[in-house]
């Protein structure tokens, strides 16, 4: 029986294994993903080998068992490589990635708080890879650097004896040994993975001829705070301090020469090179803060900016009587300062919930590699702009469709290798992933110079499905045609391969944009390819919001679809069949009222004395109002939980009464 | 309060404070750990297209945050004053929630020994929120679980979606 606060220790330190691990394997998949294109490239092989090496010792020291026998595997695998002995081929990087999910799934088991997969089901790749030939004609040019020297071929450093023997011999050959004493946050969580790590970066550019605690002690799980090591070369031993400064947790880093009469860990002795000592003040230029503090942040700078609003009603009231005037000027003044102050804070903090796109896209090299695979096809994928910000609210909106698009690209857009070479095409597609700022706002496209899309079919399917009728499809252009696919029920999915058939359709996709303010443009050419381009907001917490009255409730209404606003009685309300509509320039324009639609009888003919002509995708319509009270920027409030999915409703505010108001999504509240 | 915090834990786990409500003619209890705060009433404004148990959402200090109506959920009539409405804010996972309730009356200790666990004939039996009726006096307060209350109703609210 595992006790409570020994139970309690297990959960944190095996939540930030996890954490640690979701980041190794993200980057061994990009790596694995390059190695393949670069396969003797040295720096990449080393750095997927410390990646299996550190994720190793970090399920040692939870007992792990099954993941550590699988990471040593990849590492001895990845070691031969790195020294020449073995060469990547397409059937070992098949291998590679075989053990890579094997370590996701595990990873994912653990994470829900399950066993791992068993590591049986895994170690016969593991071995299949080992067994992989060898080079024929031996290493190739790249010189075996100095690999490191795994910890396992280190002298025996359990006894503190034996190793001030071997130091004091290293030492009489007229080998200058360094003390390198580490000091780690004693709060630190993983200890003796910190403590694997520092010794494994440190045996990368240097000899190491001890530690304490020793090796064995650290996978056993007795590291503390503190830990020494023995390092042959002052060169070296600089070298060492710094990179073992980068580990996380290091909080202080110290260095000083070894003497025969020092004593083996710690005890301090008078010695002709001075101390160095590097203060790990430079923490780097990052923090990391939880989102829920950056919301609530920017609910409090939320509520200044309403403060503010009202400070400049008050104002505008006080100077419009002569008396006060002084005053409202005055406070006028102020309230003008007060805005400048809070839209700057404001920035700022939508400026902290920026993420990069680099923080999803991550994982597509792989899985447009995997894909092309299954489908037998030749792709290039290539990415530009990721370090394109946005907010992440926006980037989780977009991460599933992107997914779609490329899955899209793959399996519909570009053509077997065989049929491209007779279109005379370059055999492999080139799929690529771009997004740049433009005007205001974010462009994320999605392209690729496949086959295109076949407007006739499309046509076809959706006069199939019943989504438009043979005479409507007919009067459509090319390009209105191609934008059907965004319509419910037009989602090829079920007539495609298991590649495409997962995940969401096209509708979807537009959806999920729309609710972060985005929309989604297509182009396509037969023969020339398909370009999906995704818009999308700079940031989100902030709109222009027309206020409107209905039923005694003040709805926001996004200005950004509205087209136009008309005053109602100096236009001809009509009938269309019993439908009211209003004539618009040219255009019949089906003229709803707002408190209708809200009771669900859209029909219904009320007072209202204003339209809003709106900018939907599909068809416009008119929006009859009570009464307009204005335009405003709003912050908008996320409604989570209960309402989160409340059609139709895209949020809320909170006015300067400070009331709280209701955002309509005009799009799909219609 | 004070006594309580000091007293011998054998006390403390002999009684349970719950915050006492009322709807209607009807006395609910909630544990008090559950409870926030206790909010005088105020504007509600209606959420169109919202689940029928939701009445609208409130400005809680620069925060919307959605209120239930309880008299909805239990299938109980509307409420004709709103003179001593409160809304009892829940903490829920993510967000606070407030209830609507026609008027807090006290905070009270009840021995654990006089809740009885309710049965399923007067509560049904899919009524997982109830979690005993305790007598106290000669009155019946029934001590409900307001975040099952919450988790319940968003579960409502996923089926909702999912089939509309």
């Amino acid at each position: 029986m595992i006790r409570e606060a020994e139970a309690k220790e297990y959960a944190k330190d095996l939540e930030v294994l996890l954490a640690e691990t979701d980041e190794i394997l993200a980057n061994t998949e990009q790596n694995l993903v390059l190695l393949e294109k670069a396969p003797s490239d040295s720096a990449l092989l080393q750095e997927l080998f410390r990646a299996m090496h550190t994720l190793k010792g970090g399920a040692a020291t939870l007992g792990l068992e099954e993941a550590v026998s699988v990471c040593h595997g990849m590492e001895t695998v990845l070691d031969e490589v790195r020294t020449g002995q073995r060469s990547v081929t397409s059937e070992m990087m098949n291998g590679l990635f075989k053990v890579l999910d094997w370590l996701k799934d595990w990873r994912n088991a653990i994470g829900e708080g399950a066993e791992g997969p068993p590591a049986s089901g895994i170690l016969p790749v593991v071995e299949a890879l080992q067994i992989c030939p060898s080079p024929s004609e031996g290493p190739q040019s790249n010189v075996p650097l100095k690999w490191p020297e795994t910890c396992e071929k280190l002298p025996a450093k359990g006894a503190a004896g034996a190793l001030t023997a071997s130091l004091e011999a290293l030492v009489s050959q007229g080998n200058p040994v360094y003390v390198l004493t580490v000091r780690f946050r004693t709060d630190a969580p993983l200890l003796s993975v910190r403590c694997f790590q520092v010794l494994t970066l440190v045996e990368e550019v240097a000899e190491v001829a001890g530690s304490s605690p020793s090796l064995e002690d650290i996978e056993n799980d007795k590291a503390s705070d503190a830990l020494t090591l023995y390092v042959v070369g002052e060169k070296e031993s600089e070298q060492a301090q710094r990179i073992a400064a980068t580990v996380q947790d290091v909080v202080e880093v110290s260095v000083r020469r070894y003497t025969v009469n020092t004593t083996i860990a710690g005890a301090s002795s008078p010695d002709k090179k001075p101390e160095i000592r590097v203060e790990k003040t430079a923490l780097g230029k990052t923090v990391r803060v939880d989102v829920a503090l950056l919301d609530s942040l920017m609910n409090m700078v939320g509520e200044l900016v309403i403060d503010r609003t009202r400070l400049s009603q008050i104002a505008a009231r006080l100077m419009s009587n002569s008396e006060t005037a002084a005053v409202g000027s005055e406070i006028s003044s102020l309230a003008s300062h007060l805005q400048r102050t809070s839209s700057e804070l404001q920035d700022g903090l939508m400026r902290a919930r920026l993420l990069p796109l680099k923080s999803i896209v991550g994982k597509f090299p792989r899985m447009v590699r995997d894909l092309s695979r299954r489908c037998g096809k030749e792709t290039v994928f290539s990415m530009t702009g990721e370090s394109t910000e946005m907010d992440r609210t926006v980037l989780e909106a977009i991460d599933d469709p992107l997914i779609h698009l490329l899955r899209n690209a793959v399996d519909h857009g570009i053509e077997m290798p065989d049929e491209r070479e007779r279109l005379g095409k370059p055999k492999a597609g080139n799929i690529r992933l771009s997004a740049w700022y433009e005007d205001n706002q974010i462009l994320v496209r999605v392209e690729d110079d496949g086959a295109g899309m076949d407007p006739e079919r499309i046509r076809r399917t959706a006069v199939k499905k019943g989504l438009i009728t043979e005479e409507a499809s007919r009067k459509l252009s090319e390009q209105e045609i191609c934008e059907l696919v965004f319509l419910p029920g037009l989602s090829t999915a079920s007539e495609t391969t298991e590649v495409s058939g997962r995940g969401v359709g096209m509708d979807v996709a537009r959806q999920n944009l729309e609710r972060v303010n985005g929309r989604i443009e297509l182009w396509t050419r037969p023969g020339e390819g398909t370009q999906v381009t995704l818009r999308l907001p700079l940031t989100l917490s902030i709109m222009r919001a027309l206020l409107v009255k209905c039923a005694d409730e003040v709805y926001a209404i996004p200005t950004s679809s509205v087209e136009e606003i008309f005053s109602l009685k100096d236009q001809s309300i009509g009938s269309v069949r019993g439908k009211q509509a209003m004539k618009v320039r040219d255009r019949i324009v089906p003229l709803v009222s707002l408190k209708g639609v809200l009771s669900d009888s859209p029909w219904q003919r009320d007072g209202s004395r204003y339209a809003l002509l709106t900018r939907t995708q599909a068809q416009p319509v008119a929006l009859g109002v009570e009464e307009l009270l204005g335009e405003e920027e709003i912050v908008v409030k996320e409604l989570r939980g209960l309402l989160s999915r409340v059609r139709g409703v895209a949020g809320a505010t909170i006015l300067a009464e400070g009331d709280p108001a209701v955002i309509l999504d005009i799009n799909r509240i219609l | 309060m004070a006594t309580q915090l000091s007293g011998p834990p054998v006390q403390i786990s002999a009684e349970r404070q719950i915050v006492a409500f009322s709807l209607g003619s009807e006395l609910y209890g909630v544990d008090i750990s559950k409870v926030r705060e206790i909010i005088p009433s105020q504007k509600i404004v209606r959420v169109p297209r919202a689940p029928e148990f939701v009445e609208g959402i409130i400005n809680l200090r620069g925060r919307v945050i959605p209120v239930l109506d309880l008299r909805k959920h239990f299938g109980l009539p509307r409420s004709q004053s709103a003179e001593d409405q409160r809304i009892i804010l829940v903490e829920d996972e993510y967000d606070s929630i407030g209830v609507v309730v026609d008027a807090v009356s006290s905070v009270m200790q009840i021995p654990v020994d006089s809740i009885e666990p309710p049965a399923q004939v007067i509560v049904g039996p899919d009524v997982e929120y109830i979690e005993g009726i305790a007598k106290v006096d000669d009155d019946l307060i029934v001590l409900v679980d307001l975040t099952k209350i919450i988790s319940d109703a968003e579960k409502r609210t996923l089926k909702e979606a999912k089939n509309p």
